[in-house]
């Protein structure tokens, strides 16, 4: 396995991963404190009807099938902004609860992406590039490439910078909403922004983890990191570092071993971090709590 | 198209047993459960399938439901131990389970029903051809029997302990305090809920599970607040749906799953926009015409109190005070209907209320004292 460290392209995917299971670890934590994991699902799945619809307008315009992250990460924002929102509208203006609404919005979105995902699949003219498509599903970092490399830091210098930027009222709106409205901030124009962080921290893990998997991708380092700190700061560092280690770890393992796809194996490591974490982290830990009831 | 047949009919059965499921978990405002279960039945379904290489086998189904009830189970332990979020919980544990089913499947499984396009889509048009034979004579696919078996139990279970039922998703301490043991039902009912999962895997994949669960009882409880019309009326849709996507599928050639699943959710939609009554068209048609109706009234109260001294002033000056918000225009459309509709008339001094604009008037002060 360390041989495999050595070759080129191993490199480029267990860095990109490591970048992106760090970037999205980091986001998750908002999405962990505002109870949003569910929504993060509904985005991620969502996401698919975004890749394929540009994939194939890409085909369109230039006549080829791209793959680059650069067409098709605008894509998966594009949708997963649009499941959001609609949502938002459904569940404002109707008596529909959350859930509900959530529910209806991922049988819309990922049911006409798998849609026309096989309609894309089946065309009598292929286009070049379409099964590439299918690992969107589950995951496959062994796809990415230099120019991808080059999306995913973008994506991470920009969340970066608009946290660092906005990092207290960020903060203030995780925490207490109500205050930060109290206090004069604008809820609509922070929500926005709290919600394409959200979206950024799902669409940049896609091509690594897949639509399917995602939220876990998303929530699992930051519940971990939760166990381990009261600080929002360090919670988002060491969930960032849960993150990129487990998502290195696992695009090495499934590329050194067929039969592996990537996001089931990044996932089942964070969830082993998970476990652990709940069970024996100092003061909230089950074990420990435990044994001081014993003493 | 003898084929065809099949499989609509396949699909129109799970269809109407996951809108039952979901009835009830909307209500029960567990809607995002469904998702959780039908990721997590997979490792059940792959290790049990290891085992016995059968894919008709009930221990199939067992093992997978049981799975699925682990998983419930599971994300409630998370909970309880108060150190995860709740939403978390189940978005972590679905996840991870999901992912042992997926490796287990994609490196001891392959080349079987359980490769990765299954799991998301199931596999419709194969389930036609698992052969339920009594002898020599065939009955028909074995998935559509044991969908309808499930969809017996299920009506047997919603029939028998409706009382129950209704009493744990409204209000599950009332329920308790009246010894009706909501917790027990609780648990049977997901058990159920469980067991429909398994069974729809196969033919529909979790993604179709997750939109026949929630679309059609959504846009059910858009329409209805009586549960049990609101059973009924999330069948039917998943039906409509289920019609709609397949015929859709076969006009494009793809499977089933995505095109049925799109349609469950396009006809919410529909039933969001177009329902009577209270479709948001219909909420928006009717807050026109009770706003038109407001202002009819108003100016005619206007007219009759004032004796206005020329038809010109009235027509360009909508008056003061509390009246002025009433913009030019719309005090201009507004005589003209009460003209076009002979509430008023218009003399050489102004406008006057006829008979009936008199009627009309009084009729709404009535109202309103």
């Amino acid at each position: 396995m360390f041989e495999l460290l050595q070759d080129y392209t191993v490199q480029v995917v267990v860095f990109g991963s490591a970048v992106t299971g760090g970037t999205s670890g980091a986001l998750g934590c908002f999405a962990y404190l505002r109870r949003q994991s569910l929504i993060g699902d509904v985005i991620s799945h969502s996401s698919l009807l975004g890749i394929v619809g540009f994939f194939w307008l890409g085909f369109l315009i230039a006549g080829d099938g791209i793959k680059s992250l650069w067409l098709l990460i605008p894509g998966a924002i594009v949708a997963g902004l649009a499941a959001m929102l609609l949502t938002q509208w459904i569940t404002s203006s109707t008596k529909i609860k959350p859930d509900a609404g959530l529910g209806v919005m991922l049988a819309i979105f990922f049911g006409s992406g798998l849609t026309m995902l096989r309609i894309i699949q089946r065309l009598s003219t292929p286009i070049p590039g379409h099964a590439g498509l299918e690992d969107y599903l589950f995951g496959m970092a062994a796809a990415m490439t230099r120019s991808d490399l080059w999306m995913i830091g973008l994506l991470t210098v920009v969340s970066f910078l608009c946290v660092l930027g906005s990092w207290t009222r960020l903060k203030i709106l995780t925490f207490d909403a109500e205050y930060a409205a109290g206090l004069g901030l604008s809820t609509r124009l922070w929500e926005f922004l709290m919600l394409g962080l959200l979206v950024i921290g799902i669409v940049i893990g896609l091509q690594i983890v897949g639509v399917v998997l995602m939220v876990a991708m998303l929530i699992a380092p930051a519940s971990a990191a939760r166990q381990w700190t009261n600080s929002l700061g360090s919670m988002m560092a060491l969930a960032a570092v849960i993150g990129s280690a487990c998502a290195g770890a696992g695009a090495l393992i499934s590329s050194a071993k067929s039969g592996m796809p990537t996001g089931p194996v990044i996932v089942i490591l964070l969830t082993l971090v998970v476990v652990i974490s709940v069970l024996l982290s100092p003061g909230r830990g089950v074990l420990m709590r435990r044994r001081s009831l014993v003493h | 198209m003898f084929i065809d047949i099949w499989t609509l009919a396949i699909a129109l059965v799970t269809a109407i047993s996951c809108s039952l499921c979901g009835g009830l978990l909307i209500v029960n405002r567990n809607a995002m459960v469904s998702e959780g279960l039908s990721h997590a039945v997979l490792p059940g379904l792959a290790i049990a399938f290891w085992f016995l290489r059968d894919y008709s086998s009930p221990w199939l189904l067992i093992s997978a439901a049981a799975c699925g009830l682990l998983m419930v189970w599971l994300t409630e332990a998370f909970v309880r131990s108060g150190v995860v979020e709740s939403d978390a919980s189940l978005g972590i544990v679905f996840a991870g389970m999901f992912s042992l089913g997926v490796l287990f499947a994609s490196n001891y499984l392959k080349n079987t029903h359980f490769h990765s396009d299954c799991i998301i889509e199931g596999n419709l048009s194969l389930a036609v051809f698992d052969r339920f034979e009594l002898g020599t004579l065939y009955l028909g696919p074995k998935p559509f029997y044991v969908m309808l078996g499930i969809l017996l139990l299920q009506l047997a279970f919603i029939t028998i302990c409706y009382k129950e039922l209704k009493a744990m998703l409204f209000d599950s301490e009332l329920a308790s305090r009246f010894g009706l043991r909501p917790k027990l039902f609780q648990l049977l009912w997901l058990s159920i809920v469980s067991v429909t999962t398994v069974a729809a895997f196969n033919v529909a994949g979790s993604i179709l599970i997750v939109a026949l669960m929630i679309a059609p009882p959504t846009a059910a409880y858009l329409i209805t607040v009586r549960l049990s019309s609101l059973l009924v009326l999330s069948v039917v849709l998943g039906c409509i749906s289920a019609v709609a996507g397949f015929y859709s599928a076969l006009a494009m050639d793809v499977s089933t799953t995505g095109p049925i699943a799109s349609a469950a959710g396009l006809v919410f939609l529909a039933v969001l926009f177009f329902a009577p009554g209270r479709g948001l068209l219909a909420a928006r048609f009717l807050n026109a015409r009770q706003n038109r109706d407001t202002l009819d009234c108003l100016v005619l109260q206007w007219i009759q109190d004032s004796k206005l001294s020329s038809s010109e002033s009235a027509v360009n000056q909508p008056g003061q005070g509390k009246d002025s918000e009433l913009s030019a225009l719309r005090w201009r459309s507004t005589v003209e209907r009460l003209l076009a509709s002979n509430l008023i008339t218009r003399h050489d001094q102004g406008f006057s209320l006829t008979g009936a604009g008199e009627a009309k008037l009084a009729a709404k002060l009535a109202d309103f004292s």
